[in-house]
C-alpha cells in the first residue's frame, strides 16, 4: 500500500511536472520580479538601479497616471452596461427560437473571434476622416478619433461592437436553462410579458449576469490593441487606457519601474474584482423549484 | 409570420449587418486598386478589382509572419493540450500528498492578468537571452494552462472509474490509462480547448510586440500594426492585411462555429 | 497498434517537425561568410547600400552585409528594446535626436578608436560635431538632409497666375508685412473654386491645400522657431518657451485653424506621410521638406515641379540641419568585419553610391559631388536646399532623455495644432513636462 502511495506520488509529480514549471517560471516568478522592479529605476539600456519607493511616490502623485485610471474606470462603466443590456436584449430575440436563430447567433460572434487588433485597425479606416467609410456616407469629414468628446465613446462602442455577440451567448444559455414551467405558469396567471421578465427572467438571470459583468469588467480593464491601433492614446491621453499606459511607460518611455507600479496597482484592482466573483458565487442559491 | 416575428427578424438582420458589414467593407476595399481609392468614392466597388494590394503584402513580409503565427499557434497548441492533460489527470485521479495545495496554487495563478506579467517576463527573457526568438514566444504559454487544467480535471474526473479500473487490470501504466481510456472519452472537451487556445494565440498581440522585432519572428498581428505605419494613409494596403489577418479565423470560423459557439459557452461558465 | 496510440504517436512527430521547422527557420543561411548586419529605416536608401555593399563583398569576399529595413514610426522604440536586448544588428543608423541614449550606456563603439583619429576629416563637419558627444565620436556620418527648401506643383502655381520666382522671396510674420499667408490662401480651392479666405469658402470641403503646416518639427515648426529668433532646446533642456518660439506656433496654428490653407491637425498630427500624399496627388501647391522626399518626389510627382527657397521670417531665414549616422553595436560578435563594412561605408567609394541616385546627400565629403551631378543631369535645381544653410542653421535636437521629452510634449503639441489650446499656455506646459519627463 505504501508502495502505491510512493508510485503514485511520484507519478503525480512527473505528470505535473511541466505545468509546474510553466506556473511557476512564468506566473509566479513574474508577480515576484514586478514587485522588485517597482523599486527599480531601468530605462532598457543602461543599468538596473535600485530607488526605493521613488517609482510608488512618483508614480501615484503624477496626474498622467491619474487620468489613465479615470479613463480606464470611464471606459468601464461605458461598454460593460452597454454591451451587457444589448446582449441581453439579442439573447431575449434569439430565445425565442425563431428558425434561423443558430445562423445569426453564430454570426454574432464573429467580431469577437477576430484579432482585437486587427478590428481596430480596420475601424480605424472606417472612422478616418479623410477617406473613411462613414466619413464618405455622412458626406462630411467628422474627426471621430481626434475630437477629445468622442474618442473614448467611439473606442467604447468599437469594444461594444467586438463583445456583443459574446455576451449573447451566455445570456442565451442562462435563458435557455430557465425551466419552462415558471414562465408558463404566470403567462397562465395573466402576468404580462413585463413582468415575466422582470420578476422570472432576470432573477434567474442573476448568475449569468453576474458572470458576464465582471468577465466585462476584468477584460475592459486590459484593452490594449484596440486603443494601440485606434487612437494611440487618444488626443490628449482621452483614451490612454491603463494597459496601454503600461505598455507606454515601458517600452516608450523608457521607465520600466514606473511601468512595473502601475502594472500592480491594476492587479490589486483586478483581485478585488476577481475575489468578489468568487465571493459571489460560494454564496448563490440554487433556483431548483421542484 | 406574425408582426411581432416580423419586427424580430428585422432587428437579428439589422444587427447581422452592423456585424457584417466593417468586414464586408473592408474586404471590398482590399481588392481596390489605389488609384481608383484615391481619385474616386473611397466607397466605389472594385473597378477593375486587383490582387496589387495583396502583392505589396508579400513583399512587406507578410507570408513569413503566416507563417511564424501558424508555427507558434501549432507549438503552442499541442505542448498546452499535452501539459494540460497530464496535470489534469493527474490531480483528477491520483493521490498524493501536497495534491489538492498545489490546485489551489495553480487556481489562483488564473487571477494574474496578462498585462502585469508582460513587463517582468520581459525582462527575463531579455536575461535569458532569449530576446527576439521563436521559444520567447511559445514558452510562456506551452507548459499548460491553469484554466485547461481546471476544465479537464472537471472532465476526468467524471469518468467511470470501471473504465480504469478495467484498464490497470489489463497492466495498464498511467500513461498507457491516458492515452487509450482518457483522451478517447474527451475528445469533445479537448477540441473545445483547443479551440480556443487556436483563437486566443492566433490573435495574441501585446506580448509578439513586445518580445520580437525586426521580421524574422514577427507575427501577423504585429506585422498588421508596423504596415499601418508604414503604409501610412495607404489604405488599401492595410486593409489587405487586416483582411489576411482575420480571414483564416473566419474559415476556421464557418466550418467549426457551432462548435465554437459551444465551446465559449462550455468554458465560460465553470 | 491502437486508434489512440497512433494519434498521440503522430501527435509528438508532428510536434518535432514543429519545432525542428522553428530551428531552421530561425538559422540564418550558413554561407561560410561572416555576416554583418546594417539596420535603417529609409526603404529607398535602402536600396543604394545594396549596391554600395555589393561592390564591398566583391572588394572582401568573405564579408557579407545584410541590409534591414524597419519602418520609421518604430525604429527606435524597437532599437531600444533591440539594443537592450543584445540583439539588435551589427551596424544601425542613428539620428542626432536619439544618439545620447546609447552612446552614454556604453552600446557602441568609439569611432575614432576604431577607425583612427584622422578618419572623422573626410566627413562633413557639422554631421561630425552632431554625432560627436562628449568629446568623442560615436558614429560614422552617413548622410546629411540639407536644408530644408519648398517643393512646388508648377501647375497649380500657374493656374493661380503665380511664378515661381516669387516663392523665394517670400516672408511670414504675425504683422502686417506677411506675404505667405495671402499667397496660401490664393492656392487654396475649396470644392466650388473659392479660395481661401473668400466669402462663402467651405473649409470642410477643400479640394488644394496651399501647404502643409502642421506639428512636424524637421519640416516645419523648427525652421519657423528659428526664423523668428527663437531656440528649442538648450543643451540637454526642452527650451522652447519663449517669444521667438511661440510667434511661430501662433502663426503655424493660424495658418491652418483660422486661415485653413493647410490640413487639419487631426489628419497631419503624427500621420508624417499625410501631406507628401496630398502633394504628390496634386492636391497640395507647397510643400516644405527636405532632401529626403526629393527621390520619392521626382518618382511619384505626375504634374511639373521645382524647388523654392524656404520662406523668411521676422529674423532671417533660418533651416534646421540634420544628420543619419551608422553607429557600431558595441555588442556586435565580428568587430573586424564591423570596422571594414564601417571604414568602407565612410570612404568616398562608398559613400557614392547613396548620393548616385539622389537618394540623400552624401556625408563623406569627396561623395558630394555625385549628388548634385545627378540632379542636374534631371534637370532639378537642388541648391535651395544648400544654398539655405549659407545663412544660419538650427542643429536638430537631441541630448539625454530626448526621446522620453519628446514622447511627453507629443499631446501638447497635438491639442495646440489642434487649434484647441492656446499657445502660450501650452508650451509652458509641454515644456515643463517634456523636461520632467528627459529627467525620469
Amino acid at each position: 500500500m505504501a508502495r502505491r502511495r510512493f508510485r503514485d506520488t511520484l507519478t503525480g509529480y512527473a505528470l505535473l511536472a511541466p505545468s509546474l514549471f510553466g506556473v511557476a517560471m512564468f506566473l509566479l516568478l513574474p508577480m515576484l520580479v514586478v514587485g522588485w522592479l517597482s523599486l527599480q529605476r531601468w530605462d532598457l539600456l543602461g543599468p538596473i538601479r535600485f530607488v526605493g519607493l521613488d517609482n510608488w511616490h512618483a508614480v501615484l502623485t503624477d496626474p498622467t497616471f491619474g487620468r489613465s485610471m479615470a479613463v480606464t474606470f470611464g471606459f468601464i462603466a461605458l461598454v460593460v452596461p452597454v454591451q451587457t443590456v444589448l446582449g441581453l436584449v439579442a439573447a431575449m430575440l434569439l430565445a425565442r427560437g425563431l428558425p434561423g436563430t443558430g445562423f445569426f447567433r453564430t454570426l454574432y460572434v464573429l467580431p469577437w473571434i477576430c484579432s482585437p487588433l486587427a478590428i481596430a485597425v480596420l475601424w480605424r479606416w472606417i472612422l478616418s476622416p479623410t477617406d473613411g467609410a462613414v466619413s464618405t456616407v455622412l458626406g462630411h469629414r467628422i474627426e471621430w478619433l481626434t475630437d477629445p468628446a468622442l474618442a473614448l465613446p467611439l473606442v467604447s462602442a468599437v469594444t461594444v461592437w467586438t463583445n456583443v455577440g459574446y455576451v449573447t451567448l451566455f445570456f442565451l444559455a442562462g435563458i435557455l436553462a430557465i425551466p419552462s414551467d415558471v414562465d408558463d405558469a404566470a403567462r397562465i396567471d395573466g402576468a404580462t410579458a413585463w413582468q415575466r421578465f422582470r420578476r422570472i427572467t432576470l432573477p434567474m438571470l442573476r448568475p449569468t449576469l453576474f458572470f458576464v459583468l465582471v468577465t466585462g469588467i476584468a477584460s475592459a480593464a486590459q484593452v490594449f490593441d484596440t486603443v494601440y491601433a485606434l487612437t494611440g492614446g487618444g488626443p490628449d491621453g482621452r483614451t490612454d487606457l491603463i494597459a496601454h499606459r503600461i505598455y507606454a511607460e515601458a517600452f516608450g518611455s523608457a521607465a520600466v519601474g514606473r511601468a512595473a507600479v502601475m502594472a500592480l496597482v491594476l492587479f490589486v484592482l483586478l483581485i478585488g474584482v476577481t475575489l468578489v466573483q468568487h465571493i459571489y458565487f460560494r454564496r448563490r442559491v440554487s433556483y431548483d423549484l421542484t | 409570420m406574425t408582426s411581432r416575428n416580423a419586427l424580430i427578424y428585422t432587428m437579428l438582420v439589422v444587427a447581422a449587418m452592423i456585424t457584417l458589414g466593417p468586414f464586408g467593407l473592408g474586404l471590398l476595399t482590399s481588392f481596390t486598386s489605389a488609384r481608383q481609392f484615391n481619385t474616386e468614392s473611397p466607397l466605389s466597388l472594385p473597378n477593375p478589382p486587383t490582387l496589387a494590394n495583396y502583392t505589396a503584402l508579400g513583399d512587406a513580409g507578410f507570408g513569413r509572419a503566416a507563417l511564424v503565427t501558424a508555427l507558434m499557434t501549432a507549438v503552442i497548441l499541442l505542448g498546452q493540450l499535452a501539459f494540460s492533460v497530464t496535470a489534469a489527470y493527474a490531480f483528477a485521479r491520483l493521490e498524493f500528498p501536497g495534491r489538492d495545495t498545489v490546485f489551489w496554487v495553480y487556481l489562483a495563478t488564473l487571477m494574474v492578468p496578462a498585462t502585469v506579467t508582460v513587463v517582468p517576463l520581459y525582462l527575463m527573457m531579455a536575461e535569458a537571452g532569449l530576446r527576439n526568438t521563436f521559444w520567447a514566444l511559445v514558452l510562456p504559454f506551452m507548459f499548460g494552462s491553469p484554466y485547461a487544467i481546471f476544465l479537464l480535471r472537471e472532465y476526468f474526473r467524471s469518468i467511470p472509474a470501471d473504465l480504469i479500473r478495467a484498464a490497470r487490470i489489463d497492466g495498464a501504466g498511467t500513461l498507457d490509462v491516458i492515452v487509450h481510456v482518457v483522451l478517447p472519452a474527451s475528445r469533445s472537451i479537448l477540441v473545445t480547448l483547443g479551440l480556443i487556445t487556436v483563437v486566443s494565440q492566433w490573435n495574441s498581440f501585446m506580448w509578439p510586440l513586445v518580445i520580437t522585432s525586426g521580421s524574422s519572428w514577427r507575427v501577423l498581428t504585429v506585422a498588421t500594426a508596423g504596415l499601418q505605419s508604414q503604409f501610412d494613409a495607404q489604405w488599401t494596403v492595410v486593409l489587405a492585411a487586416t483582411t489576411v489577418a482575420i480571414v483564416p479565423l473566419i474559415l476556421l470560423f464557418s466550418v467549426l462555429g457551432r462548435h465554437i459557439v459551444r465551446s465559449i459557452v462550455v468554458t465560460g461558465m465553470k | 497498434m491502437k486508434h489512440s496510440t497512433r494519434f498521440v504517436t503522430a501527435l509528438a512527430a508532428t510536434m518535432v517537425v514543429l519545432l525542428v521547422s522553428a530551428v531552421l527557420m530561425g538559422r540564418t543561411q550558413d554561407t561560410g561568410k561572416t555576416v554583418v548586419t546594417v539596420r535603417l529605416w529609409d526603404a529607398q536608401v535602402a536600396a543604394a547600400y545594396r549596391s554600395s555593399f555589393a561592390e564591398f563583398t566583391r572588394r572582401h569576399p568573405d564579408i557579407e552585409v545584410r541590409v534591414d529595413v524597419v519602418a520609421y514610426a518604430s525604429y527606435f522604440d524597437s532599437l531600444r528594446t533591440d539594443v537592450a536586448g543584445g540583439g539588435a544588428d551589427d551596424i544601425f543608423w542613428l539620428s542626432n535626436a536619439y544618439l545620447a541614449g546609447y552612446a552614454d550606456t556604453g552600446r557602441l563603439l568609439d569611432i575614432g578608436k576604431l577607425l583612427g583619429d584622422g578618419a572623422s576629416d573626410a566627413w562633413d563637419a557639422s554631421a561630425n560635431q552632431q554625432f560627436t558627444r562628449n568629446g568623442t565620436l560615436w558614429a560614422v556620418p552617413q548622410l546629411t538632409d540639407g536644408g530644408i527648401a519648398v517643393y512646388y506643383n508648377a501647375d497649380l502655381l500657374a493656374a493661380a497666375g503665380i511664378d515661381p520666382a516669387d516663392l523665394d522671396t517670400l516672408r511670414w510674420s504675425p504683422d502686417a508685412d506677411d506675404t505667405l499667408g495671402p499667397l496660401l490662401a490664393r492656392l487654396t480651392l475649396d470644392r466650388h473654386g473659392k479660395h481661401a479666405g473668400a466669402p462663402g469658402f467651405d473649409a470642410g470641403q477643400v479640394r488644394q491645400w496651399g501647404y502643409n503646416a502642421a506639428n512636424a518639427m524637421q519640416d516645419i515648426y523648427l525652421n519657423y522657431i528659428g526664423s523668428a529668433g527663437g531656440q528649442f532646446s538648450d543643451g540637454d533642456r526642452f527650451a522652447f518657451d519663449n517669444p521667438g518660439a511661440r510667434k511661430a506656433f501662433a502663426y503655424l496654428v493660424r495658418l491652418i485653424n483660422t486661415d485653413h490653407v493647410s490640413p487639419s491637425a487631426a489628419d497631419t498630427n503624427g500621420n508624417g506621410d499625410f501631406s507628401r500624399n496630398q502633394f504628390l496627388q496634386g492636391r497640395m501647391a507647397l510643400f516644405q521638406s527636405g532632401t529626403y522626399n526629393l527621390a520619392a518626389i521626382a518618382d511619384q510627382a505626375h504634374f511639373r515641379w521645382g524647388v523654392a527657397m524656404l520662406p523668411s521670417g521676422p529674423d532671417g531665414r533660418v533651416s534646421v540641419t540634420n544628420g543619419i549616422a551608422a553607429a557600431a553595436n558595441s555588442a556586435t560578435r565580428h568587430p573586424d568585419a564591423v570596422r571594414a563594412v564601417l571604414q568602407w561605408m565612410g570612404s568616398t567609394d562608398g559613400n557614392t553610391f547613396l548620393g548616385t541616385k539622389g537618394a540623400a546627400v552624401p556625408a563623406v565629403l569627396g561623395a558630394q559631388p555625385v549628388y548634385f551631378d545627378y540632379w542636374q543631369q534631371r534637370g532639378i535645381d537642388v541648391r535651395p536646399f544648400f544654398k539655405v544653410l549659407d545663412g544660419p542653421r538650427l542643429p536638430a535636437p537631441g541630448g539625454a532623455g530626448f526621446p522620453a521629452g519628446f514622447l511627453a510634449i507629443r499631446p501638447f503639441f497635438d491639442e495646440m495644432f489642434l487649434g484647441r489650446v492656446p499657445v502660450a499656455s501650452t508650451l509652458a506646459a509641454a515644456q515643463r513636462a517634456a523636461n520632467a519627463a528627459a529627467d525620469r
